[in-house]
């Protein structure tokens, strides 16, 4: 805890303060806004209604959205989470020829921006069409993205682990297989937990693949936020947007309650 | 090997590339003998009980335990029970969990596990701690979770990889000292590797010195201090002055800093500081030398000191408290030892 009579106490407060002005006042806009009584999007909001939520509830394209989203992003995060893990097992555990080559190309994804991942992969999959359009191109797409964000997270998780603790689970009679599952995994579970969520963040979020790759009959949230920000700007998508932020937030305090337990 | 030996090692080795770590070990170990592997890093002692536990693969040689050849075995079908440095306790399972860990490999069943927990936490002064997570535990508690997690499914050989180290200097000796109690209760055949030669001297049937691979000797700890067979065993064990011995101008022997020695004969000789006698007459004739005192540490049992001699020698000196009293740093004394005192080392 900093304290006032540091020299620099008030600054830092005031530098921290702004900070979470920045990082929050976008979301306060937006919050702000569907609450507006008014036909069109409006910062400072005029009047107070909660109509715009009531319309979002009732358009079944977002609870669709969402729902599809959803199933995506679930879909995404479990086999990221597998092949991620796996992968991050190997590149710490094993030394083979190549291992620091194989680490820089597995993260590279991360560096690209989206809409070039997006265009190259609707290229690619026009001139080779391995995976049929839709939520299974989509999925195969995000893992591009979604796999380094799990290695990323898992890597230095499993550096940091005792490695003797497999071994002494070996010693008191576990096979190699058993001390994995039964010592090693349950040590990593928060690793686990941390890196399944970004990616399942990251692929409920992520808008231009989604984009260029998903199909019309089975769009994500984010496909149908930005169809209906395009085509009339009104507060039913800020309260689209609130509904998500409200969740996001009841899914961080449960994971904080949960972590302190 | 016969009956009388619980673990044999036969020629192990071990080498890593061109590098060899375990050179052509050869070591039994009897039923209920506690056996320090002792030497200091890198000497291949960890390499050694790593391939007795089935971790490190030997590259020659073989491992008999019970009679029965386990070289090739599978750590986990190895009947050892290793305490580790960092002592690996499983972070998510309680005090209780990790010591049944064991029993349920083996298929114990339950009413069987909790009786024998229930025991080795009582052995162990765990009471109380049992539905703890290891993270809420001291490091000595840790410690002795670790050593019931091991001792509690009666292995054939129990391995200490440098078990004490995390220990405080206070903790660790009784912890020595308890452990020491339990492997003589249970008749434990135990092998414990140490860089302490303190540590290996206080708790051992027999120590085996170990330098660059190398088996250097094995003996109880009387015998290794007393007769040590090589230079490194000499300079490791305890603190040693040693004297080349050789035929002087004048007949008789003399070392290679000129001091004339009474010996039985040429040879490399050990002489322990606490044989030496420090006075204040002056030098004559052989087994003595004058010198000046350079270092004088009061160690509470005694006196530690460092005598400068006029060929340029640091020959340390150990004696009772009352030294300091009669010399001072930078005084004029004489270091006087007798034949029975120098110990020949054999020659290589």
């Amino acid at each position: 805890m900093i304290s006032l009579r540091h020299p620099f106490g008030w600054l830092l407060r005031l530098l921290a303060l702004l900070a979470f002005v920045y990082l929050l006042g976008p979301l306060f806009v937006i919050i702000a806004a569907s609450l507006s009584d008014t036909g069109y999007l409006a910062f400072p909001p005029q009047g107070l209604s909660l109509r715009w939520y009531q319309s979002a509830l009732a358009d079944t394209r977002y609870l669709d959205g969402f729902f599809v989203s959803v199933r995506l992003a679930l879909t995404v995060a479990a086999i990221s989470l597998v092949i991620g893990t796996a992968a991050a097992v190997a590149l710490t555990r094993f030394r083979f020829p190549g291992r620091a080559l194989i680490e820089a190309f597995f993260l590279s994804p991360l560096v690209l921006p989206g809409l070039v991942l997006a265009v190259a992969l609707t290229l690619f999959f026009a001139s080779n069409p391995l995976v049929p359009p839709g939520m299974m191109r989509l999925v195969v797409s995000h893992l591009i993205v979604g796999v380094p964000l799990v290695l990323r997270v898992m890597l230095p998780v499993l550096r940091r682990v005792d490695r003797s603790i497999e071994e002494a689970a070996q010693n008191l009679g576990a096979s190699p297989l058993k001390a994995f599952l039964l010592v090693t995994l349950p040590a990593l579970r928060p690793g686990l937990f941390a890196a399944a969520a970004l990616a399942f963040i990251f692929s409920f979020d992520e808008v231009e693949m989604a984009l260029f790759l998903g199909s019309a009959r089975e769009a994500p949230l984010t496909v149908v936020l930005y169809g209906a920000a395009q085509m009339a700007f009104d507060p039913t998508v800020a309260a689209v947007s609130s509904l998500l932020i409200l969740l996001a937030l009841i899914l961080m305090v449960a994971q904080q309650i949960y972590a302190q337990r | 090997m016969s009956g009388g030996t619980e673990l044999a090692l036969e020629g192990l080795s071990r080498r890593y590339g061109s590098t060899v770590a375990v050179a052509r070990m050869d070591l039994a170990v009897a039923p209920g003998e506690l056996v320090a592997l002792l030497g200091p890093s890198g000497c291949g002692k960890t390499t050694t009980l790593r391939m007795v536990a089935g971790f490190v693969e030997p590259s020659g040689g073989r491992i008999l335990l019970r009679g029965r050849d386990i070289t090739s075995m599978p750590a986990h079908k190895r009947d050892t029970g290793m305490v580790f440095q960092s002592y690996a306790l499983f972070p998510h399972l309680s005090v209780a969990e990790n010591i049944a860990f064991g029993l349920h490999r083996r298929g114990v069943p339950k009413a069987e596990v909790a009786h024998r927990v229930a025991r080795m936490v009582a052995l162990l002064k765990l009471d109380g701690l049992e539905a703890r997570l290891p993270r809420q535990l001291s490091g000595g508690q840790q410690q002795r979770v670790a050593v019931g997690r091991a001792l509690v499914i009666n292995p054939a050989v129990v391995l200490l990889d440098e078990p004490f180290s995390n220990l405080d200097a206070l903790l660790r000796e009784g912890t020595r000292i308890e452990l020491r109690r339990l492997q003589t209760e249970l008749g434990l055949t135990t092998l414990f590797v140490t860089h302490d030669q303190a540590e290996a001297m206080a708790i051992s049937d027999r120590i085996a010195v170990m330098n660059q691979g190398r088996l250097e000797q094995l003996g109880t700890p009387r015998e290794i201090y007393d007769r040590p067979a090589t230079r490194f065993v000499a300079g490791f064990i305890g603190r040693a002055n040693l004297f080349d011995a050789k035929p002087g101008a004048a007949g008789g022997l003399i070392s290679e800093d000129g001091i004339p020695l009474e010996a039985a004969g040429a040879a490399t000789y050990v002489l322990r500081p606490e044989r030496i006698v420090l006075d204040d007459a002056p030098a004559e004739g052989p087994n003595a030398a004058a010198g000046s005192i350079e270092v004088l540490s009061f160690l509470g049992t005694g006196v530690q000191a460092v005598l400068r001699l006029s060929g340029g020698r640091a020959l340390l000196v150990e004696g009772p408290a009352s030294l300091a009293d009669r010399f001072r740093p930078g005084a004029a004394a004489t270091a006087r030892w007798t034949a029975a005192d120098l110990t020949a080392i054999p020659a290589p």
